[in-house]
């Protein structure tokens, strides 16, 4: 049977990528794609936990429910400020997206 | 048969709530609301009496606090006090309320007068109800403030509003007593049932002084000396108020707790015995000033507060049944006076009995049915008075008290003589100003006359040609105590003599000689008459006694504050100023230097600093992470 | 239909338990390199195309952790509405690849020093806890089991993460919406 650390490490390249994307990637847009990146590790992790833990309540189970929930109601969020974002500057370019720095 | 009593004051309450929160949109709908919910009230009351005379008793609702090793339970007390309460307070109150539909017509506030009278009686009943000292203290608070809300009802007249605040502090006094009173019977004795207090018959003297201080309350509630300096001034208020609140029930309240502990007492003799001086000095002192007060309602409050000092000395003899059948009777009589009044006091808009006369020619109804309860107050047969009056003359013959049957006797031929004396100035005789009284509307003399008829026959159910029923009633359930029911003729020839007696003075006095002989008695004996005119100075010795130290004591307070803190405060507020002057010049050139130079040292650090602020988020995240994973190498290093 | 294919190829001598370790390095191989190339990838379509394709082999792990019901969740929550969704973006936004993927070689070079040093110090936690060498997969929970726990013990949070639904729905619309000129 597969260990338990091989998902827990599968997670873990996951979420690496994922970060390593939010660090490059410039458009908004791929920003908020590596970040569903991250969230999916967390799931494969809390998965992972749910299924060799002394008690199998389906807890972990549970938990990655809410959070694909949350997930999607972040992207839908994330989506929308981005719409609107390129709606009055026309970019979506973070290094283009300059309004804070003084 | 269901138990429906916990049902009695739901509804006054529930009108309660309407006619406060609608009361804007419903208008004159709000006293049919209200009545509605009195006459609900009344139903239940008499099928409560019906199923407690089929056997049903007291009953609890529910657990709802507990506390040390007590638990309170709230419950219903249903037994003959409490039914008979019951059906008095819910007809007097169903019928005032219909008086004053006709009383209050013009009024702007008319809803938030019928919301106040149903919330008073919800309390009222629920008082009736209790069956703790707990839930009676409550309700004992909710009557309290009603009566408040209601004498100060108008109160643009600054004597109104003066006149509620006087009533609650006054009040407050007293209950203040029966709070400690029901404090030490829950730490002494571990109760606040009315059902256990026959039990705590152990001579301990806290035992005496608990029921003592729940006298306190009840001379505060009813007006007994020496607090009872605030139910004439509670005259303020609109008449049905004065009928329904100071007269028939909520001042019958402190007579009810006394008979509700009535084993209590009876089973500590000190605070009996200090019931029944109490009592019986409250009845003669208070006769005394209503023989000379010339406002046709304080007379009458005079007057109620005299008849509940009766009612305690009833009780404080011994005589239970005399006392709760006196209170009884006098609701429905003295209610009926206060109507009366008020239906005079309607049609001719004065409260002066030296202004009125001669109105009974223009206002037979009601100058018939005030004849009658003048009758029943007096003590003549058959009317209900003379019943219950005689009863207690008799008790206290019977327990030999003869200071009290001198001053029982002499308040009874009082009271008769300041009564007549009433009816002929205010009815008789010619008319002393311009006043055109015309009778009152329907609505207002169709209650008058249902309580004339009350007044004239509710004194036969506890006369001998009944066998006493009342009696037999009101033990129903008890153990007997020795009170006897056999007619006493010669105290109810006595009694009969004094009424008549005192009728006779005040005819003579204000129909023969027309207000001479007063004159030449004012010349005689003018000190003493200015000292009953003026009440006994009893408001003037509070004032000075009580009043005048505390604002004395007030005014020194502000004077100190003035002088010694405001002095102080602006000492140092100059002070300050000297120092803040000081500190001005140090900021000047001492700080401000220092934080400009500080600000130019930044300054050249952070042209350096700058480039690191990319304004990029992806490079402070990146930053943030890489930090990060050096303290993660840093921790994975060092702690293994 | 996974059962019948595992029969299938065990019928031809391989093992059971090879064929199943086989196919889970397999896809956790395939999704590793598809998520690489959403981040790597210059246009932003591609992307997306390449993420859709990275949520469909986590939902094939999800198997292997006997969580079928979350695999459909998967498949339909993500690839079904998410993916979509940033597809619909892309095509809203119109400089869909305009320096997608760049920046300077120093900052790429700096984040995946800083993702690879998470990695290592991720997988050298996972080794450092000795207590997952010996665990043992437990029972499987049972989708009437999950869908129970979430109606009665977990009730609240279930509401809660509703209502953040519902709030993110509006925030959506009034954010999205078009400003009147």
């Amino acid at each position: 049977m597969i260990p338990e650390s091989h998902f827990l490490m599968l997670g873990a390249a996951l979420f690496s990528i994922g970060v390593f994307g939010v660090f490059t990637r410039r458009n908004a847009i791929g920003i908020l794609m590596s970040i569903e990146l991250i969230l999916n590790a967390a799931n494969i992790n809390l998965i992972t936990f749910s299924k060799f833990s002394a008690s199998p309540d389906g807890l972990g189970q549970i938990f990655a429910l809410f959070v694909i929930a949350i997930a999607a109601a972040s992207a839908v969020v994330g989506l929308c400020l981005v719409i609107s974002i390129y709606r009055n500057s026309k970019t979506i370019l973070v290094n283009k997206i300059n309004l804070m720095k003084w | 048969m269901v138990n429906l009593a916990h049902l009695i004051p739901v509804f006054p309450f529930a009108a309660f709530v309407v006619n406060i929160l609608f009361g804007r949109r419903v208008k004159k709908f709000s006293a049919i609301v209200s009545i509605s919910a009195s006459t609900i009230s009344l139903c239940l009351s008499i099928y409560t009496l019906v199923c407690f005379l089929k056997g049903q008793g007291s009953y609890t609702l529910f657990k709802w606090l507990i506390f040390g090793g007590t638990s309170l339970n709230i419950g219903v007390i249903v037994d003959p006090l409490t039914c008979m309460m019951l059906v008095v307070v819910t007809i007097i109150g169903t019928l005032i309320q219909i008086y004053s539909i006709g009383y209050m017509k013009d009024d702007a506030r008319f809803s938030r007068f019928f919301a106040y009278m149903s919330l008073f009686m919800g309390s009222m009943l629920g008082l009736l109800l209790a069956d703790n000292f707990v839930m009676l203290y409550i309700f004992w608070e909710g009557v309290g403030l009603c009566s408040y809300l209601l004498i100060s009802f108008w109160f643009e007249k600054p004597s109104a509003a003066r006149a509620g605040m006087k009533a609650f502090i006054t009040t407050r006094i007293g209950d203040t007593g029966l709070l400690i009173g029901i404090f030490i019977l829950i730490f002494s004795a571990h109760t606040v049932y009315f059902s256990e207090l026959g039990n705590l018959n152990g001579a301990s003297p806290l035992f005496t002084a608990a029921a003592i201080l729940i006298f306190c309350g009840a001379v505060g509630k009813s007006a007994q000396f020496p607090l009872h300096v605030w139910l004439p001034d509670a005259m303020e208020g609109p008449t049905p108020v004065s009928a329904l609140i100071h007269a028939a029930t909520m001042v019958a309240a402190g007579v009810y707790l006394v008979a509700r502990c009535f084993i209590f007492f009876s089973s500590h003799g000190q605070a009996l015995i200090c019931v029944a001086y109490v009592g019986g000095i409250t009845a003669f002192f208070a006769a005394t000033i209503a023989t000379v007060n010339n406002d046709i309602k304080r007379v009458l409050a005079y007057s109620t507060i005299s008849q509940l000092g009766f009612m305690m000395m009833g009780l404080g003899v011994g005589g239970y049944s005399a006392g709760t059948f006196h209170l009884m009777t006098h609701a429905f009589f003295k209610a009926l006076l206060f109507l009366c009044a008020g239906s005079v006091i309607h049609s001719i808009h004065t409260q002066d009995i030296q202004k009125m006369g001669g109105v009974f020619r223009k206002m037979k109804i009601t100058g018939l049915t005030f004849v009658i309860a003048s009758l029943a107050i007096s003590g003549i047969p058959p009317f209900a008075g003379f019943w219950s009056k005689d009863e207690i003359l008799s008790e206290i013959m019977r327990n030999g008290h003869p200071f009290l049957f001198v001053l029982a006797a002499v308040t009874s031929l009082l009271t008769a003589f300041y009564m007549f004396r009433l009816i002929f100035l205010v009815l008789f005789g010619k008319s002393r100003s311009e006043i055109h009284p015309h009778e009152s509307p329907k609505v207002m003399t169709v209650p008058l006359s249902i309580l004339a008829v009350f007044a004239i026959f509710i004194g036969l159910v506890g006369s001998p040609f009944m066998n006493n029923a009342f009696q037999n009633f009101i033990y129903l359930g008890q153990t007997h105590e020795s009170e006897s029911l056999k007619p006493d003729y010669a105290v109810m020839g006595f009694s009969t003599l004094l009424a008549v007696l005192g009728i006779g003075i005040a005819y003579l006095l204000y129909i023969l000689n027309k207000n001479i002989l007063p004159q030449r008695v004012r010349q005689h004996f003018s000190p003493l008459y200015n000292l009953v005119y003026n009440k006994y100075y009893v408001d003037e010795i509070y004032d000075f006694l009580f009043i005048r130290p505390t604002m004395r004591l007030a005014k020194l307070a502000f004077k100190f504050d003035l002088g010694v803190i405001d002095g102080t405060v602006n000492g140092v507020a100059k002070l300050t100023v000297i120092f803040s002057k000081i500190a001005a010049w140090i900021d000047r050139y001492i700080v401000d230097g220092a934080v400009n130079m500080t600000a130019k040292i930044v300054g050249i650090f952070s042209l350096v600093l700058r480039r690191t602020q990319t304004g990029y988020i992806q490079t402070y995240l990146l930053i943030a992470f890489f930090g990060l994973v050096i303290i993660i190498f840093v921790k994975l290093i060092i702690g293994g | 239909m996974m059962n019948g294919l595992i029969q299938l190829l065990s019928s031809h001598g391989i093992s059971h338990d090879f064929i199943i370790k086989a196919s889970f390095y397999f896809i956790a191989a395939l999704t590793l390199v598809f998520a690489l190339l959403v981040v790597l990838s210059r246009h932003i379509f591609h992307a997306a195309v390449y993420l859709a394709v990275v949520l469909i082999g986590i939902a094939g792990v999800y198997l292997y952790l006997d969580a079928e019901f979350l695999a459909v969740v998967q498949v339909l929550i993500y690839v079904g509405a998410i993916v979509t969704l940033f597809i619909f973006t892309v095509m809203l936004t119109a400089d869909t690849d305009a320096g997608t993927f760049g920046g300077t070689l120093r900052r790429i070079s700096a984040g995946a020093l800083v993702s690879l040093a998470i990695f290592f110090i991720l997988v050298r936690v996972i080794n450092m806890v000795t207590i997952w060498k010996t665990a043992v997969a437990g029972a499987s929970v049972n989708l009437s089991q999950l869908g129970k726990s979430l109606m009665t013990q977990y009730a609240l949070p279930f509401e809660v993460i509703s209502l953040i639904s519902l709030a993110a729905m509006i925030g959506a619309i009034v954010i999205g919406k078009a400003e009147k000129r």
